[in-house]
């Protein structure tokens, strides 16, 4: 039997003319050669499943992002499901070549943000009524204290008031981003994401304090 | 300063109730998308059958008898080669934009993208039209140019009796003709107000707000 321990080493050969369809791995290990077969199919699905696998995990670990992102963007629980959806989607869609080149979540932020502004249609066969107040913000139980609570429902109303770009930049804001990842998820200059930042607090201000 | 407490209260959130479960992403995953540039997609590649078959169509077939009758068809011809050459190339246009576009770029690009692959169809709308006026005017000149050739066609068809005033066939030809191309504006001012305008709408918006303020610094 194979050590598992020590190393191994595989080399793909691809080209075989014998059995087209296959993929051969040169397997050594410990000054031994031997050769496996593999069905193609069975090796990309493999990687597939992998690469599922992959996502359904980071997807998992992150989802309260997107579900943030739906809060600020939609009004009622149905157009919530419905980009959130479309969020998924997008971010599966793009995620083989996401690669992690950024941290995932950071990917995520962008692609959640970006589905909202520019990818998502507000459905038109359901009704836009106003029932925001169907999500609970239930703060930790610890200090608990309904002001938290009504704060952020407070804020939640607010920032929905806002326009796209405004609540972009807000959520990011209290996400704890720096102006330089604003900047680069939004595509403008950190200046100019400075004065929107401010101009789009001065607005929230003035909802939340009339 | 006053955001503070607000941004604390937003730190402290609970996370969502609601928790969707890893069956449920795989699921909403491999579901179909409805997004804009989806709908932009399906939208222009049914413009540019519909432009180029009309004009195609319109051209090229249903009148090639006059054209005959007129020693039109040479330039039809070359019209119609010039035509498919056009279209070959505002499709892989049209194809290659809609592939760059990739919801990982920044906002800013993103739109970009999208608004230029949505103005490929657009270029190719204009030029369909440019190219029907243009055909019609040229095959109107031939007409006139050759007015006696076209009576004679139309009595060799029974259309009208043979002692038609010449003047008047110019008149209702004109007519005709503008009719005819107001009818095409028409529907295509309808088509663009009411799709795009609803498609693209706040993505316009969406762009001009994160582009205000971006020049002057």
């Amino acid at each position: 039997m194979v050590n598992y321990d020590t190393n191994i080493y595989l080399t793909l050969k691809l080209q075989n003319k014998k059995q087209p369809n296959c993929i051969i791995f040169r397997m050594s290990c410990n000054n031994l050669y031997f050769w496996a077969t593999y069905n193609i199919s069975t090796v990309l699905n493999l990687v597939e499943k992998e690469l599922e696998d992959k996502f359904l995990n980071d997807f998992e670990a992150n989802q309260n992002i997107v579900h943030k992102v739906c809060r600020i963007y939609t009004t009622n629980q149905d157009a919530h499901n419905d980009l959130f959806q479309e969020i998924t989607i997008q971010l599966w869609k793009n995620y083989s070549k996401f690669r992690g080149e950024a941290k995932f979540s950071t990917w995520m932020y962008r692609v959640a943000l970006n589905t909202a502004i520019s990818l998502y249609r507000k459905s038109t066969r359901t009704i836009q009524t106003q029932d925001i107040t169907e999500y609970s913000f239930k703060i930790k139980a610890e200090d608990y204290d309904d002001t938290e609570e009504l704060q952020l429902k407070a804020l939640y109303n607010a920032i929905r008031q806002l326009n796209d770009i405004d609540k972009a930049l807000i959520f990011l804001y209290l996400e704890d981003k720096s102006y330089k990842e604003i900047s680069n998820t939004l595509g403008i200059s950190e200046v100019n994401a400075r004065v929107k930042m401010n101009r789009a607090k001065d607005k929230l201000k003035k909802v939340l304090n009339p | 300063m006053d955001l503070d407490k607000y941004k604390k209260a937003w730190e402290n959130q609970p996370e969502e109730t609601n928790k969707v479960s890893k069956i449920d992403i795989y699921k909403m995953a491999h579901s179909k998308s409805s997004s804009i540039v989806k709908w932009i997609f399906i939208i222009g590649i049914l413009e540019l059958i519909f432009w180029g078959g009309l004009n195609l169509i319109f051209v090229g077939s249903s009148y090639s008898q006059v054209y005959e009758e007129l020693h039109l068809n040479a330039l039809v011809k070359i019209s119609i080669y010039l035509h498919y050459f056009v279209i070959t190339l505002f499709l892989v246009l049209f194809y290659k934009n809609y592939k760059s576009i990739s919801i990982s770029d920044n906002t800013k690009k993103l739109i970009n993208k999208i608004l230029d692959t949505r103005k490929t169809v657009k270029y190719y709308v204009y030029f369909n039209l440019f190219y029907m006026v243009l055909a019609n005017i040229v095959v109107m000149c031939f007409i006139f140019y050759d007015l006696d050739g076209l009576i004679q066609y139309y009595n060799n068809h029974g259309i009208v009796s043979s002692d038609i005033n010449k003047n008047q066939l110019i008149v209702s030809l004109i007519i005709a003709m503008t009719v005819t191309l107001s009818f095409m504006f028409l529907i295509l001012w309808l088509f663009y107000k009411i799709i795009y305008g609803r498609l693209l709408k706040k993505l316009y918006k969406n762009y001009k707000e994160l582009i205000k303020l971006e020049e002057v610094n």
